[in-house]
């Protein structure tokens, strides 16, 4: 019995040690950073005007942590109002209408001023050149990128943060550019990514 | 029985309660872990259940966590209430799982600020145990995680990237300021039981003096009817 104990207890310790390195490493590690365009892409059906500056989120709806992405966006929209923030949901176009139906994409649609729209395959995704959920752009009146990155400080932590800082200092012009590791599931799988 | 006899009785009676109702509390803590373990795979299976990459899905960390880390924090405890019922060790290593377990649940749930009550509901549970001593394995637990916490991934507690090296105490503090109230209750309790355990050693004392009495009485009128 005594060894039965021994051997609980030490498993106890070595489990506990494990799971919370595995949380650990799993909140921590960022996606896959964005191959981001200097300057507006050229092809993106986006409705980008002159007059505002434009904010871009891409979302897989299915990813959990994004709902914290989601959750800074309203924080930044608070502080920033002459930001238009478009949120690119991703479908792949094999899949049927409404499964893009997530809580993730209903808490973006309740957004005031978001514009939420369908990216089926990803397509937009790839314009823009971002691979993560959550992944956010800003550009600036005259289409340049002044912002690429995510807006949480870990995996599905909401909070402030420096992405969210950076945006809002960038438009209120007390900076100049900024950049934050982006944290949530990938928009597309790597043979998506690749074709 | 002497006062010191009953003093010892008292002593002896108060051992026996405490052994049987921690004993009682080792059980429902072993039910409580149980019940949390479930609850934490279920969560998981709620607010994350797959990862996604595309339109392929796989089983999410959070799900795993829930089911083989969330295994390993009750484990022990749960052999230790059915086979070491009522020992101190079982007590404490009660008390730090119930605050891992709280950990790991806020972690489940993305970080709810709701979860955190918790916290706050188990250290009320082990006041059940009326040792002060358990309280305070438990908050050095829960003020270990954060101060762990804040070196390695303050946001995860903070909400902020480089908060103060303090931070853990502030949160710390509001824990201590339920661990006076429970450990001022846990004083009362012991104190409460250990008046009844004096009484009822009086009360023995006084039942078998009585005995005693009627003993010696009945031996007289024995005597008394074997000489007439």
């Amino acid at each position: 019995m005594r060894a039965a104990l021994a051997a609980a207890a030490l498993l106890w310790v070595a489990t506990i040690a494990t799971a919370f390195q595995a949380v650990r490493r799993f909140e921590t590690t960022p996606g896959r950073a964005a191959d981001a365009r200097a300057f507006w892409p050229a092809g993106s059906s986006i409705d980008r005007r002159g007059d505002d500056w434009t904010l871009v989120m891409l979302i897989h709806p299915h990813c959990s942590c994004s709902r914290a992405s989601v959750q800074e966006l309203q924080a930044v929209l608070e502080k920033a109002p002459s930001v238009r923030p478009w949120v690119l949901v991703y479908r792949p176009e094999d899949f049927k209408r409404g499964w893009e139906q997530t809580e993730v994409v209903k808490a973006a649609s309740r957004l005031r001023r978001a514009h939420v729209k369908i990216d089926v395959n990803g397509r937009e995704a790839k314009l823009f050149g971002g691979f993560t959920s959550g992944q956010t752009f800003l550009y600036d009146r005259n289409g340049k990128l002044r912002f690429a990155g995510g807006i949480t400080s870990l995996r599905g932590h909401a909070g402030i943060n420096r992405g969210r800082v950076d945006i809002i200092d960038i438009v209120s012009s007390r900076a100049a550019a900024g950049s934050h590791p982006v944290f949530g599931c990938a928009i597309a799988s790597r043979s998506e990514t690749l074709r | 029985m002497s006062s010191t006899s009953i003093t010892e009785r008292a002593g002896e009676l108060l051992s026996a309660q405490l052994t049987a109702r921690r004993a009682k509390v080792d059980r429902m803590f072993a039910g409580l872990l149980t019940l949390q373990y479930v609850a934490g795979i279920f969560a998981a299976f709620v607010v994350s259940p797959y990862a996604w990459e595309g339109k392929e899905r796989a089983l999410h960390t959070h799900v795993w966590i829930a089911i083989l880390g969330g295994a390993g924090i009750v484990i022990l405890p749960i052999l230790l209430a059915i086979f070491r019922p009522g020992t101190a060790l079982t007590r404490h290593v009660i008390a730090a799982s119930q605050m891992l377990s709280s950990a790991l649940l806020i972690h489940l749930t993305g970080g709810r600020i709701e979860t955190h009550f918790h916290v706050f509901g188990s250290l009320a549970f082990l006041a059940f145990y009326l040792d002060w001593k358990v309280i305070l394995t438990a908050t050095v637990v829960i003020a270990g995680d954060h101060f762990a916490r804040g070196i390695f991934f303050p946001e995860s507690v903070y909400g902020v990237a480089n908060p103060e090296w303090w931070r853990f105490l502030e949160h710390a503090g509001w824990v201590a300021f339920e661990d006076v109230f429970l450990i001022w209750a846990c004083f009362l309790g012991m104190r409460e039981i250990g008046q009844a355990a004096m009484r009822q050693a009086e009360v023995e004392q006084l039942s078998e003096r009585e005995q005693l009495k009627t003993a010696a009485l009945e031996m007289a009128l024995a005597e008394m009817q074997a000489t007439a």
